[in-house]
């Protein structure tokens, strides 16, 4: 199953380019079992009167809607535009972070990296996919994926080349290992011509790769 | 835009991730199963039924044991490791104990 062979010829239709770093198809045979599975463990917690379906239904909206990367990217507008919160964000990005009312299961210990011109950092979690919820929202798929969290470590520049972010040879790559302690985030550099630019506006220009460290932010 | 994408359905409902747009709009999940696997696992660990830390040390065995032979070419995908490290915290915790039994 793992083996399958991707179509590496496949035209991509879209800007994005194809994503790397992506998961092994699943067989529908597979997937059937595996959704019988799930189905079987939810009616027998249900049963248990352990989950309910209404409050699961809820629970993952919040976190694919509510919790999304715009936290984060508010968190990076306000350290561009408030030099005094920056400071607060390098020294404590967990207090600094529930400044702007974000924090909870996964995102307690928060630790915020600078990208500057000489220093280029990308999060990773080598041994599962311990990601910042909160201010990210739920991981992409690539960030799981087997690929990425081995080869971003011994070659982090042909990791970001990938994903079309090219790093000049003179800046430094830093490259920071999640935990179960502690969530790294980026605060990626502020593009050039954006200086008139409100905290708003900033915000709707970080993606969440940024912040990640696979990307950068363009001006736009 | 990206949003744009995501919504139509030949890309949405693709196998596999392969032209899925990489913005921040990504799909997170790739099948139904997937989306309920992790909101039972959150849902519980938020109503206290075990540590989060119970749950993500599973995880994190799961997911070496699929890695073991060869770490390029698991032989289960993430969510597939989610829910062996779910059912894991559950039978250690004897969550199910009287159905299972």
């Amino acid at each position: 199953m793992s083996e399958h062979d991707h179509d590496h010829g496949h035209d991509h239709p879209h800007n994005a380019p194809p994503n790397p770093y992506h998961n092994s198809e699943r067989s529908e045979a597979r997937n059937a079992e595996l959704t019988e599975r799930v189905a079987k463990l939810e009616a027998l917690l249900t049963e248990k009167g352990l989950v309910d379906q209404g409050a699961l239904d809820k629970l993952v909206d919040i976190y694919e809607n509510d919790l999304g990367p715009m936290n984060g990217a508010k968190v990076v507008a306000r350290a561009w535009t408030d030099p005094a919160f920056k400071q607060r964000l390098l020294e404590n990005a967990t207090a600094a972070i529930a400044e702007l009312g974000f924090g909870g299961l996964q995102g307690e210990h928060m630790v915020v990296v600078e990208n500057t011109p000489d220093v280029h950092n990308v999060v990773v979690c080598t041994l599962c996919s311990c990601y910042p919820w909160p201010v990210l929202g739920l991981p992409p798929t690539w960030y799981k994926d087997a690929a990425y969290r081995s080869r971003v470590v011994i070659d982090p520049r042909g990791v970001l080349a990938d994903f079309g972010t090219e790093i000049d040879d003179e800046v430094e790559m830093r490259v920071w290992d999640s935990s179960a302690e502690i969530r790294y985030l980026v605060l990626p550099e502020r593009p050039a011509g954006t200086e008139g630019m409100s905290e708003d506006q900033l915000a709707e220009l970080v993606e969440r790769d940024a912040m990640i460290g696979v990307t950068k932010v363009r001006a736009p | 835009m990206t949003t744009d994408r995501l919504t139509r359905p030949d890309i949405a409902e693709m196998n596999g991730t392969y032209a899925l747009p990489r913005k921040s709009g990504e799909l997170v999940f790739h099948a139904e199963w997937e989306r309920r696997a992790f909101a039972l696992a959150v849902s519980l660990a938020e109503q206290g039924e075990f540590e989060w830390s119970a749950f993500q040390q599973q995880l994190i065995k799961a997911v070496a044991e699929a890695e073991r032979d060869d770490p390029l070419n698991p032989t289960r995908g993430y969510y597939e490791s989610w829910l062996v490290a779910l059912e894991a915290v559950l039978a250690e915790k004897r969550m199910l104990a009287d159905r299972t039994a």
